[in-house]
């Protein structure tokens, strides 16, 4: 992503915005964007969603590969998660090998993925030492209006519960749904103004200062954290944001599972 | 018959596996303004392929080198999605889509008014979301529509359509079946008012005969695909369809 001129007369705006604790689009501090989740809207995914939350549309799709499992786990398949954020998806998103924006946002929602455990890593084996399924989740940015994190941590949790393991294509026994046992969510903050906003927009990310992305699985459990860029917060401030981040990711959970 | 095998692509009345007859065209949706931050976008919908392209500019071209002093840049970039093909697509350029991005750019370069942006680029980002055979044509297509969408001015639209052959019948619009068996290629971009040719790429082996049976397929394709264009510009610019 090239950096954009300092915006300080945006930084200025959001700063007024803030103190009677306003936003640049009306919503509430913790208010997110209305999410609209859709399955299966890719023909050669074997699971796929696309998900809109205002100007902001992702898609998510999992293929599946045969792998040879690591010596030290013989009896496990694998998980890998790819961020393509493309140049089709913004002005400021440029072409060439992943920037490290890029390249954080497919290792953060990977961890959150994996470390809830909600895909059986022991379920993938198909014969042990020799051959396992490798999972791999590939999210794409359409049309990037901020919050990228959500978005595709949303789409990806949809696309594989929507995901079919291809046994007949392979060769490896009948096709059947890949088990997922858990939807862990992220929710994540920016500060905006001098406080943290929920579901940042483009030009509140531009003016904004640093971020903070929490991952809770089913029975609120913490499965991944990152700060994002400069800045320090408070014990109390942190406080604030995982008392909502409980709430939300529950409310994104109903929607990703119905 | 010629082509791979036994595989038989066309029954004895000249009917296709999908049910189209040799100079039919898969059924084609498109749709302007999909992607909200760009300054103009178009997805296609043809066959089973889905294509989508955005628009950005004109802008200042950076680094000054790029500069036309004359002119704006047309920066165009083709790709396909990881997820777009049966077997999984590692990400990152290959000399297929380098190849796809540059006779793109200069189809389309062929009709944008790029003398009226000197020093300026124009971004033109394809994205293939699902690939079904033909994903190129599909690509200038959804540009052609993209720059409209942009206000971008252009002495005409292109709309880009292949013919082939199977089991030595020339054929309109190859899927993957068919271009899986196909005995020969030939994608057109043509310009929708003028007729004038801006792309044109061929492999295989035609006869005379059948290269001007190709040539006609793709030339009475243009016409309603144009109608779709224009019917989706309608729609995402408020008018009446």
């Amino acid at each position: 992503m090239s950096a954009p001129p300092v915006p300080e007369l945006l930084r200025a705006h959001l700063s007024k915005l803030a103190e009677n604790d306003e936003r640049l689009d009306g919503r509430e501090r913790f208010q997110g964007r209305e999410v609209i989740v859709e399955t299966g809207v890719l023909a050669r995914a074997e699971g796929s969603a696309r998900v809109q939350m205002g100007d902001t549309i992702v898609l998510a799709g999992v293929k599946f590969q045969i792998m040879t499992p690591y010596p030290d786990r013989p009896t496990s398949g694998g998980f890998m998660t790819s961020a393509e954020v493309r140049p089709v998806s913004g002005v400021h998103w440029e072409a060439g090998p992943p920037s490290p924006e890029a390249i954080e946002l497919g290792r953060v929602v990977d961890r959150g993925i994996r470390e809830s455990g909600c895909i059986d890593m022991e379920d993938l084996c198909i014969l042990p030492g020799e051959k396992a399924w490798q999972v791999i989740l590939d999210v794409f940015a359409l049309s990037d209006d901020g919050n990228l994190f959500d978005a595709f941590a949303t789409a990806a949790m949809a696309a594989l519960r929507t995901a079919v393991i291809p046994g007949e294509r392979f060769d490896v026994g009948e096709d059947r749904p890949l088990p997922v046992s858990k939807t862990p969510m992220m929710c994540s903050y920016h500060r905006v103004g001098g406080r943290f906003v929920y579901d940042a927009v483009r030009r509140e990310e531009i003016g904004g200062a640093e971020r903070i992305h929490i991952t809770l699985g089913d029975d609120n459990h913490v499965h991944s954290l990152q700060k994002g860029l400069k800045g320090a917060f408070t014990a109390a401030e942190f406080e604030e944001i995982m008392q909502h981040a409980r709430s939300r990711c529950a409310e994104l959970r109903d929607l990703v599972n119905n | 018959m010629g082509g791979y095998g036994d595989v038989q692509m066309i029954d004895e009345n000249g009917i296709r596996m999908d049910g189209r007859s040799a100079e039919d065209i898969r059924p084609v949706t498109i749709n302007a303004g999909i992607i909200p931050v760009a300054d103009g976008s178009a997805e296609v919908i043809w066959g089973t392929n889905h294509v989508v392209a955005a628009v950005y500019g004109p802008m200042e071209a950076h680094p000054r080198k790029i500069q036309k002093q004359d002119r704006a840049v047309l920066d165009v970039r083709y790709n396909m999605a990881p997820f777009s093909t049966t077997d999984r697509i590692r990400p990152g350029f290959n000399r297929r889509s380098r190849e796809i991005s540059k006779v793109t750019a200069e189809a389309l370069e062929s009709v944008v008014l790029t003398e009226l942006y000197p020093r300026s680029k124009i971004r033109v980002e394809i994205e293939v979301l699902t690939a079904e055979a033909g994903t190129r044509c599909a690509g200038i297509t959804a540009a052609s529509v993209a720059l409209a969408d942009a206000g971008i001015p252009m002495t005409d639209m292109v709309i880009s359509v292949a013919s082939g052959k199977i089991n030595g019948i020339v054929v309109c619009d190859l899927n993957k079946e068919e271009d899986n068996y196909g005995e020969a290629d030939l994608p057109m971009g043509v310009c929708a008012n003028s007729g004038d040719l801006v792309f044109l790429q061929m492999d295989g082996d035609l006869s005379p005969e059948e290269f001007q049976i190709a040539w006609d397929y793709n030339m009475g394709a243009i016409a309603p695909v144009h109608e779709i264009m224009i019917d989706a510009l309608k729609r995402s610019n408020g008018g009446e369809e």
